[in-house]
This record gives structure tokens, sequence and C-alpha cells, in this order.
């Protein structure tokens, strides 16, 4: 489900407003703001409290194919960039070259469920910014677009929500010369409704009266690619923190649930609108710049894809076959996902994954998400954690649960 | 009810002598997907072929008429049919299907249709065409029928094969060798045992030979979009028909042998479940 369900508590303390969990959004997560005697936010903090993503655990001591099949697990809203980051993280520290259609393959899918993925968030950002009356107009709109694009990403790719088909080494198989013709036919008949769908949540966005510098920010950008993503990583201007040394408040840092990861020290901003402004000269920074720039966006990833599978071959090979033993290197997997850069390392000995780390994109964020809110009163908090559409399922809920009646014994690790 | 609910019964051959050079019996199979496939009723179908004309039934997608008679003929083996679904459905874009299935295979079919484990795999899925079946073999069953029983070199010496008349049967520089089918027994897929269903009692169409003279088949058509597909290919001059009252042995034979497989595999499904074997449903 991606619409949260759960009782929303909104606590006013004497200075401060807690919700928690935020809502419309993937994940929990809490927005804890300090606030002035007219309510304008003086100090905004935001944390993860969806702990313990195990995956990178779990794919430890396996074999290298088994890291895409599980860390495409890591989220149901963005399995695509996870896989192929997993994918691409593999295919480095085992030292393979993947065939040129293997890769356009790829770029196809990443650029339509990029489409796919903007469009979910219109459908969880319709009720702040679509009026009333649009509503019901809105929402057909985001199923006739994700109907396009999902097919794409299930010709090409087999599932199109857990991609079964992007694997080590490629693809698992090239997509016929009909099928090519096909999706280039529907993709082409498409656009039309691709920019009215573009246009009218810009409308929408303009015409919601939301503050023209809502959620401006000046961190340090963090985007690699205008679409889908280098496998470059610099790891000496990498480092991270725990929530404790981050945040001023010491509750809150430990009931953090996320690393802080950081760029030359300093906390960044990725997404939509960091790669428009890296990449296509954007200059427009906060909530509607973000709104704006994911929507322009959905048009990039169209041309993207359309590139993609103009240049495929149907008849090439997709995939190569593989000396598994591993490099015994850090192999780098950089995706440009939907909500910023998707970074998965792996290194592979004796044909056994001994070290594996995902840093997803909304971990990135999460730092840079709290003093978003800041300057603007607290209602309007929301409306910012929404602009970056946080998504922090990437995370594996743990209980303990009774062997023997299977109750649940403790859950508090589930802090809603 | 031995055969299942059908529309119509009749005795069928294909037309084309294309087909009928290569088919098993009738070539209804051949001729129903070649007409569908012309038609635009299928784009595409999954059958059984052997490319490497070693009789190991191999999945395969096929797209045109040229295709589909090159894969015609039965082999005696588990096809993996069902596992190229989805191939069919993704890389190859197929959103009209046709499958060639077993009894078994149909049942399988029919349950994903029916409960929601697939997603857009088996709703694209148009024409089930069933072929009758009493039991299947693993490939070194047949491999020990052709060297260990019948004393060729190889089972890839075998040119057809064939079960019909009591026997199964080989064919090698056009003289048929024949072995008794209770010299196959014990040799098929154990499964096969339990089995219920001869003819495909959830196809749309549904053919075999028995009941029909060599060289032909008989066609039970069953649902609606079947029948149609059956009755078009016919007004279309691709198949020839005659009324079952009309040819030998006709249809008693098919309700005995259907019956008689009901009955037997039942009293071997009581006998496993008596030793707490764990039995499937029937349907
Ligand atoms: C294991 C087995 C047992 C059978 N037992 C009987 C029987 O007891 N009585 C009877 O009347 N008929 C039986 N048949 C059916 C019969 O042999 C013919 O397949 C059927 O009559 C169709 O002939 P045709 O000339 O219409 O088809 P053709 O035009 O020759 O086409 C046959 C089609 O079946 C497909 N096929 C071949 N082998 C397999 C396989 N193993 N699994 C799935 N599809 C396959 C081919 O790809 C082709 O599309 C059996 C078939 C099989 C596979
Ligand atoms: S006898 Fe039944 S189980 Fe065996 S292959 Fe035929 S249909 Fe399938
Ligand atoms: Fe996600």
């Amino acid at each position: 489900m991606l619409v949260s369900n759960f009782l929303i508590e909104v606590t006013y303390l004497k200075d401060r407003v807690v919700i928690s969990p935020t809502t419309r959004q993937e994940g929990h997560a809490e927005l804890v703001m300090e606030v002035d005697d007219e309510g304008i936010v003086t100090k905004g903090m935001y944390f993860s409290i969806t702990p313990v993503r195990g995956l990178e655990k779990m794919v430890l001591n396996k074999a290298p194919e088994t890291a895409p099949v599980l860390c495409q697990r890591i989220c149901g809203v963005c399995p695509i960039p996870h896989t192929l980051a997993s994918a691409e993280a593999m295919d480095m520290a085992l030292g393979i070259e993947i065939p040129k259609a293997g890769k356009l393959l790829r770029k196809a899918v990443a650029a339509a469920h990029g489409i796919n993925s903007a469009a979910i968030h219109h459908f969880l950002v319709a009720p702040d910014v679509v009026p009333e009356d649009k509503f019901a107009t809105a929402v057909d709109s985001v199923s006739a677009v994700r109907k396009v694009v999902q097919y794409v990403v299930d010709m090409c790719a087999g599932e199109g929500i857990h991609p079964s088909d992007i694997r080590v080494g490629g693809m698992a198989r090239n997509i016929t010369p009909a099928t090519k013709e096909r999706l280039i036919e529907r993709m082409t008949a498409f656009r039309p409704q691709l920019e009215e769908h573009v246009e009218f949540i810009k409308n929408c966005v303009a015409e919601a009266g939301l503050p023209a510098d809502l959620g401006v920010v000046n961190q340090p950008l963090l985007a690699t690619d205008a679409t889908y993503g280098t496998n470059e990583f610099d790891m000496d201007i990498f480092s991270e923190v725990l929530p404790e040394a981050w945040y001023d408040d010491p509750e809150i840092g430990k009931r953090g649930c996320s690393v802080i990861p950081l760029l030359n020290g300093e906390n960044v901003e990725t997404g939509p609108r960091a790669r428009m402004e890296k990449f296509a000269g954007f200059k427009d920074k906060g909530v509607v710049a973000q709104h704006v720039a994911r929507a322009n966006e959905m048009l990039k990833n169209y041309d993207a894809c359309m590139e993609a599978l103009d240049a495929i071959d149907p008849s090439a090979p997709a995939n190569v076959s593989y000396d598994k033993r591993g490099t015994g290197e850090l192999g780098f997997g950089v995706i440009e996902g939907p909500r910023g850069t998707d970074v998965h390392m792996a290194k592979v000995v004796e044909g056994k994954t001994q070290f594996y780390s995902a840093i997803v994109p909304t971990t990135w964020n999460i730092p840079t998400m709290g003093p978003a809110t800041e300057g603007f009163h607290h209602e309007f908090g929301p409306h910012v954690i929404r602009a970056y559409d946080p998504c922090l399922s990437c995370a594996t809920h743990v209980m303990v649960v009774d062997d023997e009646d299977k109750s649940i014994l403790k859950n508090e690790m589930v802090r809603i | 009810m031995p055969l299942g609910t059908y529309k119509e019964a009749v005795s069928a051959r294909s037309t084309d002598k294309k087909i009928l050079d290569v088919s098993q019996d009738g070539g209804i199979v051949s001729a129903l997907l070649c007409y569908a496939l012309d038609e635009g009723i299928i784009e595409g179908a999954v059958v059984a072929g052997t490319p490497d004309e070693d009789w190991r039934p191999i999945p395969t997608v096929v797209t045109s008429s040229d295709e589909v008679i090159a894969a015609a003929g039965t082999k005696y083996s588990m096809s993996p049919t069902l596992s190229v679904l989805k191939e069919a459905t993704r890389q190859y874009g197929l959103e009209k299907l046709g499958v060639v299935a077993t009894p078994c295979q149909t049942q399988g079919l029919r349950k994903a249709q029916a409960y929601p484990f697939t997603r857009f795999v088996v709703d694209k899925i148009k024409l089930i065409v069933g072929i009758y079946c009493m039991e299947n073999f693993p490939m070194a069953s047949l491999d020990t029928f052709a060297t260990a029983k019948l004393g060729f070199d190889s089972l890839q010496d075998a040119s057809k094969m064939d079960i019909g008349k009591g026997k199964f049967w080989l064919t090698k520089d056009g003289e048929d060798s024949g072995l008794a089918i209770k010299e196959t027994h014990g040799y098929e897929q154990a499964g096969c045992n339990i089995c219920q269903d001869y003819v495909a009692e959830w196809a749309d169409v549904s053919t075999g030979s028995v009941g029909s003279p060599d060289g032909w088949s008989t066609v039970l058509t069953r649902t609606d979009d079947g029948s149609n597909i059956f009755k078009a290919a016919v007004s279309a001059g691709l198949i020839e028909t005659k009324p079952m009252d009309e040819v030998k042995p006709g249809l008693p034979l098919l309700e005995k042998l259907a019956k008689g497989k009901k009955d037997k595999n039942t009293a071997e499904r009581e006998r496993r479940a008596k030793m707490g074997v764990k039995i499937p449903t029937i349907y």
C-alpha cells in the first residue's frame, strides 16, 4: 500500500510539532519541527523510523546473482533502480562488460520506470495540489501514464514491479523485433498524453498556492547523470555519520534509523531537481521547483526511453557469460533513480559476496529535508517532505516472534 | 461424463498437405494454430518442438505457420511448456496467445487463470488446444524403449514416434517397430498414474487420434471460443470433418479409454492415499 493508513499522531508540545508518521510517502518517518509563537518552523528534523534494512547482510556469502534478486526487494516503489544498481555493482565487481543491447534494455527500463514513479508521486501529492473537481482527472491520468510505461518495463525486464530479467551480465533475453516495433508504436502514440499530463500537473502545482520560496535549500547537489546513471562514485569524499552524531536532540539521535551519508562532510540534495539543475540548466529551488523538475523529467525520461528502444538491435545478444569468481575489488552500481542517486557497492571474492552496501536516494535526502521546512509555518512541513517523494520502506521491519505460538514478543523496532 | 463437457465431437483432418506430411494424426493442432495465426485470433503460440531432432520436447514460441508446422508431431516426453509463457508474453510481446497443452498442463493454465498468481500472463491466452494423453515418459524411458527394448542404436534414429493399437511405435528407415504397451509400464512418470484426465477436459478444443481412423483426429469442441475457431477453420476449408458415428472405432472407444483411465487411476490414488501419500485434488 502506498498510502499509509496508520493513525497519524500530531503532537503539539510547547514549542514542537511532531508528525509521526509522515504520510503519503513510502515507509515511515517522523518530522519534528520546533516552532516559534507564530508557528514558524525554527528547526526541522526529519528522520527514518523504518529500521533495519537487512538485505545487505542477507546477500553476504552467497552467489553474486543473489544480490539483484534480493536487493530489488529493498523497495516496492523503486525496485527497478535497486535491481539495476545491484546488477551494475555486481557487473563491476566481477569485471563484466555487458553487451550493448543489454545496456540499452536497462536504459529503456530505467527511463520508463522513472516516468512510472513520477506518476505515482503525482497520485500521492494530488490531495495537496490538485483541486477537488480535477481529482478524478488526475487519478485517471496517472493510471493511463503508468499503464504505458509499465508495459515497457514488463516487456523488457519481465516484470513491472520486481523485474526478473535484469541479470548480472546483462538482461535475461532480448526483445523480439515485433516487440521493439510495438513498444515504439505505443510510446509514440503516448507522447501527447504524457505532455498533457505534465502540463496538467505543472498547472496544478502553480495554482496550489504554495509559497514561492518554500523548501529552498542550498545544499550541494548529488546527481551523476541526466538519466540512467554512471557507475562512478568517489569514495574519497564520502563519509557516513550515525544519527546520534547528526541530530542535536539526543532522543532523536537515538531513534533515527538511517545513517547520515555526507559528501565532503556535507549533507546533499538528490533527485529530479538536482539532476535538472546539474544537467539541464534548471535554476529554481524549493518545493514548487521540485514538483516542476519532476514533471519535466518525465519528458526527459520519455526521450531517453525512446532513444534506447530505437537503438536496440533485437538480434544482438543481451547478456554475456562471465567468470563468477570476482575481482576482489569494490564494484559500484550508481543509478539515477526517480528519487535520486542510488548507490550499491559490492565485493566478490571466490564467487561469494564478501561486502555489500546500498545508499538509497532518500537516505541522502533525509538530513536535508528537515531543515528545508524551516522559515515557514509548520502547516507547510508535510508539503516540503512530500516534494522529495521520500521512500523509507527501503528497509526491513524486525520483530521477535514466539517460536511456538507466533505471537509478537517485541516490536519496538517498528515504531509507528 | 468421461469426456468432460463438450459441444460437439467430430472426426477431422487438415486439408493442407504440408501439415499432413508432418502431423501426428489429422494435423488438427497445427491446422487450428495456423488458422488462428493467419486470422489474427492469436499472435503466436507455445508448442513443443525438438530443435535438435532428438525427441526431447523443447517449449517453443512460434509466430508463423512455418514455425507451427516445424514443431508438429508428438514427442512422448514432458515438455515444460508453461515455463515459457512468461517469455511469450514479455520479450515476445504476444498479447493473444495460443497454447498446445496436455490435460495436466491445461489444468495448470485454468488454475492460473482462476487465481490471481500471475500478472499479465494467462489473461493473454486466447486458445488452448488440448491433446489427449494417457501417460507421458521421461527421456530416459524413451531411450530405454529404443535401445534396450527395440534394439535401436539410438533414439535419434527414429523418424516417427507414436502410440496406437496397443503399442509404442518407433519408425526407422520407413519401418515400424512396436513395443507392447504393457512393456512400457513402470516407465511412465509416476504422476501420470493418478491423473484423471484423458481428453483435456478444460481445453478450448481437445484432440487426439483415438476414435478416428488412421490419419484422422477426434475433435471435441468445448468452449465458445474453441468451437467458433474450429467451425471457422472448417468453413474456410482448412479442415474437413466426418460425423463421429460414421467413423470406426468411433466415440465409444474414446469414452471407454477415458473412463478406464479415471477408474484405474482412482484406484491408484486410493492405494497411495492409504499409504499416507498426499494426493492432488481432482478437478
Ligand atoms: C505424451 C502424450 C501422450 C498422448 N497420448 C495420446 C493417447 O493416448 N491417445 C490419443 O488419442 N492421443 C494421444 N496424444 C496426442 C496425439 O499423439 C497427438 O499429439 C494429437 O492427436 C495431435 O495430433 P495432430 O496431428 O492434430 O497434431 P500436430 O499437427 O502433429 O501437432 C502436435 C502438436 O503437439 C505439440 N506437442 C508435441 N509433443 C508435445 C508434448 N509432449 N507436450 C505438449 N505438446 C506437444 C507439438 O508441438 C504440436 O504443436 C498424446 C500426446 C502426448 C504428447
Ligand atoms: S497422463 Fe496426465 S499427468 Fe501424465 S502427462 Fe498426461 S495429462 Fe499429464
Ligand atoms: Fe524506494
